[in-house]
């Protein structure tokens, strides 16, 4: 077991090393150097760049700086997925570091939710938690804690602190002795070429005849196109923070081990590099 | 068709594995060339807000 709690760590400290560089068309001063970050794959965006944003507000006028977003070849991201997941799905296969651009103004209303302060951040990750939760215990663990343990989940996140919020995280992630997982696995699967956010849908850790439901039965269930037929060349890669389980993994297991911190497992399809 | 529903202990030791040599790949991939690079969020410093 002290091998699935490395999981738990190696889940949480992931980072990906990241240029940012400020947009061509904002009005500076003076030149903007890009600036380098190490980002948490399992936080977001707009919650772990304010050293970004105080680096570029030093070359800019005030009367020029409208809400701080993120653009990574022409797609603006999406700050309410996580890190991991904008990687993953945009840019996995491509050198690093990841290079996004920083924007200033003609913020993109149509692509991104407005993030002005942390506060929405957290409506946005206990919402996720809270909707886990119904699907993994019928709300019942989420119910059962109080606002003060609410926070110490928000807060174990928003500082990086492993040993605060899996304290409380573990309770989100037991099941009936007699049961054999939770009611229904919360994943989303994000696809790069569709315009559909993601794809959720009931899924159980088990089938009705009692055998163990695998990322393969869940994709095949959800997803088919993402899976290779017998013989032919991959054209999908699968992808969870960063790494592609082979398809025979329990679902439960990727529930309890790769889930982010909002509860659900985020499962990326992107297509196979072509040479 | 050639997907397998059961898990046998052997399977579970095989994806087990994989998961954790992929998460090793992935550390060196990722972090061994840009441990100069500074941390998003400080560890060293904890913060603590007055109000719960």
């Amino acid at each position: 077991m002290a091998d699935d709690k490395d999981v738990l760590r190696d889940v949480w400290f992931g980072r990906i090393p990241t240029c940012f560089t400020l947009n061509q068309d904002e009005a500076t001063e003076r030149e903007a150097e890009p600036y380098y970050l190490l980002l948490p794959r399992v936080s977001y965006l707009t919650l772990v760049t304010d050293k970004v944003k105080k680096h570029f507000l030093k070359v800019m006028k005030a009367e020029d700086v409208g809400e701080m977003w993120f653009e990574y070849e022409g797609t603006p991201l999406k700050w309410h997925n996580p890190i991991g997941v904008l990687f993953d799905l945009h840019a996995f296969n491509t050198v690093l570091p990841w290079s996004i651009t920083v924007h200033f103004k003609n913020f993109p209303d149509r692509d991104l939710l407005h993030c002005l302060s942390n506060t929405v951040v957290e409506a946005h990750f206990m919402s996720s938690i809270k909707e886990a939760d119904a699907l993994k215990h019928k709300s019942q663990v989420i119910n059962d804690m109080q606002k003060k343990d609410h926070k110490q989940l928000w807060m174990g996140l928003q500082n990086d602190k492993f040993d605060q919020f899996w304290a409380m995280n573990r309770k989100l992630m037991e099941y009936p002795t007699e049961e054999e997982g939770f009611r229904y696995i919360p994943f989303r699967i994000y696809q790069t070429m569709s315009d559909r956010p993601f794809i959720q849908k009931l899924f159980r850790p088990v089938s009705p005849e009692g055998k163990v439901h695998t990322l393969g039965t869940l994709l095949k269930e959800m997803y088919p196109v993402a899976l290779p037929n017998d013989g032919e060349q991959k054209l999908y890669q699968v992808v969870i923070h960063g790494i592609e389980p082979l398809l025979e993994t329990p679902v439960q297991w990727l529930s309890e081990h790769l889930s982010h911190p909002d509860n659900f497992l985020h499962i990326c399809i992107i297509p196979v590099p072509t040479e | 068709q050639s997907m397998t529903l059961s898990v046998t202990p052997a399977q579970t030791a095989a994806w087990r594995r994989q998961i954790l040599e992929q998460l090793g790949e992935r550390s060196k991939r990722e972090m061994d060339n840009f441990k100069h690079y500074e941390q998003a969020v400080e560890q060293s410093v904890w913060v603590k807000k007055g109000s719960m």
